[in-house]
């Protein structure tokens, strides 16, 4: 066996496609996953008793399995229930749930942690309940929870490879199908770690950068 | 220092494979046991049924062991790593079986066929779009990914206009699944595959007729190196003795409902 | 769903178990050492203790599985299915556990540090009575979602061979042909088991829980 790389390289549209793929899911799971847990954390804060045990249910459903039989349950599952998805829409769908969950949790920790003074500063003032939320709440705790957050982040770029065993054309579908079919499987494989490591490391650097630059807005410990 | 390490993995990935293996057979031979990989998402040959492993590589290759006087022992694997499984020397040989064709001839030895292979497209039961393979144009279909199967229906797809969109599939458990949720109209499957699936589930499925594919046989797979030559012997020699003695025959009979001819050897594939 | 699929899938769900449960104590083991590496005063060693770590946690499982079953053998490593599942487990938690055990470490007070120096204890025995200790309880939280989190991973382990409880789920799902209570009921036993660990969890760091630190 020798290291072929030329004949991977030949493959590379299918696989710069394959890599766009995996971006544009991770962004796209990622931007729901913070909108659908800011959701999850507000109602879950504000709202009557029965809401947040049935929310507080579905987190814990959720976090308590893992995601491929999320996965399965949503895509092989749901046409029995009269739920037939695409694959795109049935990963994203999941995928999305799965972060927005997890972010749910460190938002609500991250709301919990703004300090009390400044909320009681904030109605002293006059602002409205839906005036603190915007101007005081969500941005003290979005600074709090950035680390937290940005592990979620991460955690979605190597989940995006769970959803080519439901056969969407992302990273790990393509390069290991190519890996198969040019009889370059371990070649493929080295690739396919390298490129994931890169997207994840710089994300990470990413994460870290903004952290630095807005520790200067950390109000709370 | 992580350029570096790239560099030094990459290295010892180019060095290769050095270290020369003993001949497979008597390995096994003092193992007692042989090592066979494959997919158990390949009714009738290998599947999961409520459980339990079984399938006609169960029931063909308990017979080769009697005849070997090797306990099997199987590998399961999704059908994209178990060729690469094969290279790497995880099993000895691989069940599967697989579609002998040109290409593969190149790359690895095939046992005598075992079966016919012939592509058809299997269908929704009662989906009155699909009536003969020329129908599925412009519609979604799909098939296994790394099988030959998969790569006729993509040459298949190609010649119809327009061009239906094909869909690669890890297992082909997956590809039932969706064709009985109805996201794809077809998928690609030998004859053997589609005939038991329709047989077993009649009221799911149903085999477009004619099969869209040319004749072509199935075979098990087995490493082209000199270390295999013997095992190669062996196996073929356990397999004839099977089809001379009609204990293939039966083998045919109680997992395709019907018994055909297979030749002795494939040398020149139509693929 | 049958008495006889539903004790199929509780027998999976023992070997999910069992090997999430051999990967996090071999893991934390793992991670300790390389956590201890990653701090050493060895820059060259530190180095890779990282490195090690930022590969393992910017790889996903499925992939590294794959890595373990498919590179190990070109290197002359030829193991079975659940060896290479078993290692992969091990070395993608051990990044995580090192990760966690290092930011212990770090947390440990500065003053209980010195004050072992001031009555005269050896680096050892500083560490052994002092640190370790210390840190460990303070790492209890992060180790125990690690130990949910591989408990999750498990369920890939099937594409190297490794039959357990998600890969039992799909078999039967594809010969009943009924997917919606199989999967329905492996996400139960899974949140069974992650709900013992969680709670079992809990009584640790009630009962090791640092009072003063």
């Amino acid at each position: 066996m020798r290291f072929d790389v030329a004949l991977v390289l030949s493959y590379l549209p299918a696989i710069g496609w394959a890599a766009i793929t995996t971006v544009g899911l991770w962004i796209v799971a990622l931007v729901a996953s913070i909108v659908i847990g800011l959701a999850i954390a507000v109602i879950r804060l504000h709202g009557g008793a029965i809401v947040n045990t049935v929310l507080r249910l579905l987190v814990e459903a959720i976090r308590g399995t893992p995601f491929l039989i999320q996965l399965f349950l949503l895509y092989f599952g749901g046409p029995f229930i009269g739920l037939t998805l695409e694959r795109l829409p049935a990963g994203l769908l999941a995928l999305s749930l799965f972060g927005g969950c997890y972010m749910s949790e460190v938002f609500r920790t991250g709301i919990r942690a703004v300090p009390r003074g400044h909320i009681e500063a904030a109605e002293c003032v006059g602002l409205s309940q839906m005036q603190i939320l915007r101007r005081i709440l969500l941005p003290e705790m979005l600074v709090l929870v950035l680390p937290a957050g940005t592990n979620i982040a991460v955690g979605l770029i190597k989940e995006t490879a769970v959803l080519s065993v439901i056969g969407v054309p992302e990273l790990t579908a393509v390069i290991s199908g190519i890996g198969s079919e040019t009889y370059a499987f371990v070649e493929a494989l080295t690739l396919l770690s390298l490129c994931y490591w890169a997207l994840v490391e710089i994300c990470a650097r990413l994460g870290r950068t903004a952290e630095q630059r807005l520790s200067l807005y950390r109000f709370a410990a | 220092m992580r350029a570096r390490l790239i560099l030094a993995l990459a290295a010892t990935l180019s060095l290769g494979m050095a270290a020369a293996k003993a001949d497979v057979l008597s390995d096994a031979k003092k193992a007692g046991e042989l090592k066979i990989g494959t997919e158990t998402e390949f009714a009738p040959f290998d599947y999961i049924d409520a459980g339990d492993h079984t399938g006609l590589n169960v029931d063909l290759f308990s017979e080769v062991g009697k005849e070997l006087g090797l306990k099997i022992t199987w590998v399961a694997l999704p059908w994209d790593g178990v060729l690469p499984g094969l290279e790497a020397s995880k099993f000895d040989m691989v069940a599967g079986p697989a579609i002998i064709t040109k290409a593969r001839l190149e790359r690895y030895v095939f046992s005598t066929p075992i079966a016919e292979a012939t592509v058809a497209l299997l269908k929704k039961k009662g989906d009155n779009s699909v009536q003969k393979p020329e129908d599925i144009a412009g519609k979604t279909v799909g098939g296994g990914r790394a099988s030959s199967q998969l790569a006729q229906l993509k040459t298949f797809a190609a010649t119809l206009s327009p061009a239906p969109t094909v869909r690669e599939y890890g297992g082909s458990n997956e590809a039932m699944a969706d064709l009985a949720a109805g996201r794809v109209v077809g998928i690609s499957q030998s004859l053997p595959n589609a005939a038991f699936a329709a047989k077993r589930r009649p009221d799911t499925f149903e085999v477009v007729m004619p099969p869209f594919g040319t004749k072509v046989y199935f075979g098990y797979i087995l490493r082209k190196d000199a270390n295999s030559a013997s095992l190669v012997e062996a196996i073929n020699g356990a397999i004839m003795k099977m089809k001379g003695d009609g204990r293939m025959a039966a083998l045919q009979k109680k997992w395709f409902g019907l018994e055909f001819e297979t030749p002795a050897a494939i040398t020149d594939p139509a693929l | 769903m049958s008495w006889k699929l539903f004790t199929l899938l509780v027998q999976a769900a023992g070997a999910t178990a069992l090997f999430s449960a051999f990967a996090v104590v071999a893991g934390i083991a793992l991670g300790l050492f390389v956590c201890g590496v990653a701090l050493s005063r060895f820059r060259a060693a530190a180095g890779v203790a990282r490195l090690y770590v930022s590969f393992f946690r910017g790889v996903p499982l499925l992939v590294q599985l794959l890595l373990v079953y498919h590179l190990l053998p070109v290197l002359g490593l030829n193991v079975s299915s659940a060896t290479a599942a078993l290692v992969a487990l091990t070395l993608c938690t051990a990044a995580y556990q090192a990760e966690n055990l290092r930011g212990a470490f770090l947390s440990v007070p500065n003053g209980l540090v010195e004050a072992a120096d001031v009555v005269g204890m050896t680096p050892w025995q500083r560490f052994r009575r002092i640190e370790a200790p210390i840190a460990l309880r303070l790492a209890i939280p992060a180790l125990l979602n690690e130990a949910v989190a591989i408990l999750h991973a498990s369920a890939l382990i099937s594409v190297v061979g490794v039959i357990e409880l998600t890969k039992t789920a799909r078999d039967l799902a594809a010969s009943t042909l009924e997917p919606l209570p199989l999967y329905a009921m492996a996400g139960a036993l899974y949140l069974v088991m992650n709900m013992v660990l969680v709670y079992g969890g809990r009584l640790a760091e009630r009962r090791f829980s640092v009072r003063t630190a």
